[in-house]
């Protein structure tokens, strides 16, 4: 019986026992909340955070009173938005720049891939007469089945977007860390996946092997400058954009 | 308690001096300071990253994030090369403001 109050006591002590790391996400997300802060800043804040609340434990106060101390330490997440903007108001656009240029890198270069992609499967569609249930919908003026392949060309982005919001794709975080450790190193990488999405479009619709070796390289280059004018302007302007802190191990004095 | 202008003024010559030390992060800086001033320094934490961000723009110090023996990464701040000339020029001027206050308020003034 003494075993079974003593358990029902601690269940008890644990539903009321202040959660720490749950106040610390909802102030993080106040915190993601100010479009000033970039995330790099955020990631600072919050291990400031999280230090002087170890600060306020080692002398014997308990995570409640920890956080509030610290969090009222540290400002409000408004207030350290406007200092930040006050301390360099370029630097927030420069981020959001960069941000806006990068996601209109990947929505072309995976409309470049799928316009193909789906072209290709079109093509497979009707020469093996797949489509024929769906033909009685084109008497109707129905263009059912290129609406489908159209939702088909859209859905990978709208799904990455709305993984991204969520904060589900930690996987594309790494990657992104990956590319971006330097400028030389996303450059190179940028241009060789435009490169490989290129030549393989070329290469199928176009068959420019066919030609003679020396013309096809010429006439491969001038045209993949051509055609991929609008990436490459892309890339370049992403490597500019590209947020200058910690992408390599700086010289000490 | 100094005055909002004058921790706003010092807080250059401070950071790098605390730096030109050795490397540091916010929250450490921010316990050197309280304890160096004995508590009559008091800069709100809020208010250091931007001052730090804006003297790594300068080029006056440079950031590095590191792993700390706690195993939390933390972004560490040290001088530059640039940081440590201006500092120097700082000092030269700090120093001349507190000779002259010295001599009016006839305190023994200290060699520049």
């Amino acid at each position: 019986m003494a075993d079974r109050s003593q358990h029902v006591k601690q269940i008890m002590e644990n539903q009321t026992r202040y959660n720490l790391n749950a106040a610390i996400e909802s102030w993080r997300q106040e915190l993601a909340a100010q479009a000033n802060l970039t995330a790099e800043v955020r990631r600072e804040l919050e291990t400031h955070l999280r230090d002087t609340i170890t600060g306020f434990q080692q002398r014997g106060l308990n995570d409640e009173e920890s956080f509030w101390l610290a969090r009222r330490r540290v400002g409000q997440p408004q207030q350290l938005g406007e200092e930040f903007v006050k301390a360099d108001p370029a630097k927030v656009w420069r981020e959001r720049a960069f941000w806006i240029v990068l996601m209109l890198s990947i929505v072309k270069l995976w409309f470049t891939t799928s316009d193909y992609l789906l072209r290709q499967i079109n093509s497979a569609i009707w020469s093996h007469h797949l489509a024929a249930p769906f033909e009685w919908l084109y008497e109707f003026n129905i263009p059912l089945f290129d609406f489908y392949l159209t939702l088909l060309n859209y859905f990978p982005i709208l799904c990455l977007l709305f993984f991204l919001a969520q904060g589900r794709m930690d996987w594309v975080g790494r990657l992104f860390q990956f590319i971006f450790r330097s400028r030389l190193q996303f450059v190179l990488t940028a241009l060789a996946l435009v490169l490989v999405f290129d030549f393989y479009s070329d290469y199928s619709t176009v068959g420019v092997m066919a030609w003679p070796r020396a013309l096809w390289f010429f006439q491969y280059c001038s045209n993949f400058l051509f055609n991929q004018i609008c990436l490459l302007s892309f890339i370049f302007l992403i490597a500019w954009l590209m947020p200058t802190q910690n992408r390599k191990t700086p010289k000490r004095a | 308690m100094l005055t909002k202008d004058l921790v706003a003024a010092s807080s250059k010559p401070l950071l790098l001096s605390i730096l030109a030390g050795g490397e540091s992060y916010g929250y450490e800086i921010i316990q050197k300071v309280r304890a160096l001033s004995g508590g009559q320094i008091e800069w709100s934490d809020g208010m250091l990253y931007p001052v730090l961000h804006r003297l790594e723009r300068d080029g006056l110090i440079d950031s590095e994030w590191k792993e700390a023996d706690t195993g939390r990464q933390r972004k560490y701040y040290f001088i530059s090369a640039d940081g440590r000339k201006v500092l120097k020029t700082e000092r030269q001027q700090w120093l001349t403001v507190h000779n002259t206050l010295s001599k009016l308020w006839k305190i023994k003034p200290v060699t520049i």
